[in-house]
């Protein structure tokens, strides 16, 4: 067991016990909270995968960007934080029909994979490919996914205009 | 946007202007007095603690009735004619022993109008201001010179001369209703070394 | 410095430990440092003189202060939220402390030596918002409520222009790498990017102007996201009590103040690399000159220290100079000023660069 096993279950517990305590807490900002910590769980495994620039941007945009935003909407809206969350058992057996749909989904894809493993080398930087593949292979998309938001800010901004009445 | 331009320059240049200035008043000299080991010096005439100086007082009482807040207690007991109270400093000769002269500073509102009517100017302000005390009681300074068994002492003494004389003028005045007789002188030698 | 470490110790867990409490090392006594030297520019700066007391010219006063912080009592309100209450000043400290962690110290000293060293420093300076809001809302406190959400609507906002700005360099030096971007600039002080980079020739001249328009929005928006005066709307002292903090006493306080004042020299750090050379120095290095290689290292921190406190120094200067700016004012600086310039200026730095 060396240091980077320590590490990982370290950053496993951590998104694990914080991510169940995000469904199973009765209080709104509670849960914003505790989705910090498992935010921040998942980009550390990010890390122990090479993934650095990934895990980066796992938190520049969920706890730099739209956990914030969660956060500052929830209490910017009056009386929200006082509502209790339902998270008892209400209907038990749709539930039950599609986690188990889920869970069956899940562990298929687990077993048909046919996983790469590797042994942990040193980290290659991983920005400059990201990059090439970004501006060759996947250019539609990244254009795309570029007007998408271009459209949603456009939105936001005509939404958030204050009529001259 | 000539506006916004003009806007954005003015922004930048006045946060310039006033950094030179700030900037300027880092070098000038600072104007705080580091207080308990400079002073300021004070201005004359400055009223702050009173003192009294008790060679010259000749327990007149003015200062105490003068004074607005009562915070001056004397008590006098008239000095024996053979005693010696000495002479103030302009030459008056003091008639009264002060047993007790007591001003509360916690009272005193330094008006100063206890200092005027003195006619030996033996009560007056110095320049004295830090004379805080943690208790109350600290505060109330007793400037008589004789102690309190002194001052006890000059109180019988007064009372036994006093009735001495009235025994005396009794005697006197029942002699005088039988016979007038020459007993006086001798009642007074013996006071006098009684008051000694 | 983390190889020689665990070759001293012999065990990575060790040197992993300790490689990662070096930094602490230099936040607190610069914290201490600091909070002097805040006094005593502003007393200054009014004609006064500060602390004057304990040591030679109160230079021991922050460190009783810091002793008295410790001592106090450590009161927690009764209707705060225990958990997130306790442990928000924690997470605004190691949102500092995970910048730290990037910042090229020397050539010797790096905690991490990132390839995306730039991009980090931005994201976990996220992590300090949160702990914010954390603290104004288990507050349970108006005040701290309102100073919570004034900064996270302000770091949001600010990190905008920052993050523009530090893209045009990015696209300007081509690495995202701090230790790169201090060695791109590194003999002469003409080689700092502020004055155009290491490359002599049309470009420098062209880029030069555009550099200090980047310089000065970067400066001014990094002001913005620490909190500090003219910008200091969440710790308001005349309005909002103090803020997000205004429940925290004791050792959680001095974990507040410790995180602001780290996060002082962090962004003056982030500059003075970026713009200034980071840890290099301006007139060449002693250690040269004497054929003496053990001793740049130190001369490197010396000058990384020095640069990081002169950008600090200005941050007081600024702060005893300006008013506090209303919100509407603070929302407009950002958005209508700093985010078109700062796009503008992107662009240019983009044309320059590809010329």
């Amino acid at each position: 067991m060396n240091i980077y096993d320590i590490i990982f279950y370290l950053f496993a517990a951590i998104t694990l016990v914080s991510g169940f305590f995000v469904v199973s807490t009765k209080n709104i900002v509670h849960a914003g909270f505790y989705l910090l910590f498992t935010l921040f769980g998942v980009a550390g495994l990010y890390v122990l995968l090479g993934a650095d620039f990934i895990a980066i941007v796992q938190l520049l945009v969920y706890v730099g960007g739209i956990l914030i935003l969660l956060l500052f909407g929830v209490m910017l809206t009056n009386k929200i934080t006082s509502v209790d969350l339902r998270s008892g058992t209400s209907y038990i057996i749709p539930a039950v029909i599609g986690v188990g749909i889920l869970w069956g989904a899940l562990t298929a894809v687990l077993f048909k994979t046919s996983w790469r493993s590797k042994a942990p080398s040193g980290m290659d930087p991983t920005t400059s490919e990201i990059g090439r593949l970004l501006i060759t292979d996947y250019v539609l998309v990244f254009e795309l996914l570029g007007i998408l938001l271009l459209v949603a800010l456009i939105g936001a901004a005509s939404i958030a205009r204050r009529d001259k009445e | 946007m000539r506006e916004y331009l003009k806007n954005t320059w003015l922004g930048i240049w006045t946060v310039l202007v006033g950094m030179k200035i700030t900037f300027k008043h880092l070098f000038i000299p600072a104007v705080t007095i580091q207080y308990p080991d400079v002073k300021v010096p004070l201005p004359e005439r400055v009223r702050n603690r009173l003192y009294v100086n008790m060679d010259d007082c000749i327990g007149c009482d003015q200062c105490a009735r003068a004074c607005p807040v009562n915070c001056i207690t004397i008590e006098t007991v008239k000095g024996l004619p053979t005693d010696d109270l000495g002479i103030t400093s302009n030459g008056k000769k003091k008639a009264l022993w002060v047993t007790k002269f007591d001003i509360d500073f916690a009272k005193c509102c330094y008006c100063q109008l206890c200092v005027f009517p003195c006619p030996t100017e033996c009560i007056y302000m110095t320049d004295i201001y830090e004379f805080s005390e943690f208790k109350r009681n600290d505060l109330h300074y007793n400037f008589s010179t004789l102690s309190t068994d002194e001052g006890e002492e000059k109180k019988l003494n007064w009372e036994k001369f006093q009735a001495e004389k009235e025994a005396q003028k009794a005697a006197a005045a029942k002699q005088k209703a039988e016979k007038p007789a020459p007993e006086k002188k001798e009642s007074t030698d013996k006071s006098k070394s009684a008051g000694e | 410095m983390f190889e020689f470490l665990s070759d001293l110790f012999g065990s990575q867990i060790i040197a992993a430990f300790i490689s990662a409490a070096l930094p602490l090392v230099f936040i607190v006594p610069f914290v201490i440092f600091a909070v002097w030297l805040e006094r005593k520019v502003s007393a200054h700066m009014q004609d006064r003189l500060g602390p004057m007391r304990v040591g030679w010219h109160g230079w021991l006063q922050t460190i009783a202060d810091f002793f008295k912080l410790l001592q106090k009592e450590d009161i927690v309100a009764s209707d705060t939220d225990k958990k997130f209450f306790n442990v928000a000043p924690y997470i605004v400290f190691a949102g500092t402390y995970l910048v730290f962690a990037a910042l090229p110290f020397s050539s010797a000293y790096i905690g991490t030596s990132l390839d995306i060293g730039l991009f980090y420093i931005i994201a976990v300076s996220g992590l300090v918002v949160i702990g914010i809001l954390m603290a104004g809302w288990a507050s349970n406190n108006k005040y701290s409520l309102y100073g919570a959400m004034r900064s996270a609507a302000q770091i949001v906002s600010y990190e905008i222009p920052t993050a523009i700005v530090i893209l045009s360099i990015v696209m300007f030096t081509g690495t995202l790498s701090l230790s790169e971007i201090s060695d791109n600039q590194t003999a002469y002080f003409w080689n700092w990017y502020i004055f155009g980079g290491p490359d002599w020739g049309l470009t420098k001249f062209l880029v030069l102007p555009f550099m200090i328009i980047g310089f000065l929005i970067l400066y001014i928006s990094t002001l913005a996201e620490v909190n500090r005066t003219p910008f200091d709307m969440p710790e308001a002292e005349s309005e909002l009590v103090a803020g997000y903090h205004t429940e925290y006493s004791g050792i959680k306080f001095s974990m507040f103040f410790l995180a602001e004042y780290g996060n002082m020299f962090a962004v003056s750090a982030i500059v003075s690399v970026i713009f200034f050379g980071g840890y290099q120095s301006p007139i060449g290095y002693l250690g040269d000159a004497l054929a003496a290689n053990w001793l740049i290292p130190f001369e490197q921190l010396f000058w990384f220290a020095a640069k990081g406190i002169f950008f600090v120094f200005v941050q007081m200067w600024l702060r005893w100079t300006l008013p506090r700016v209303r919100v509407d004012q603070l929302m407009t600086l950002c958005w209508k000023y700093l985010i078109p310039y700062s796009i503008v200026n992107l662009i240019i730095i983009g044309i320059i660069t590809l010329i």
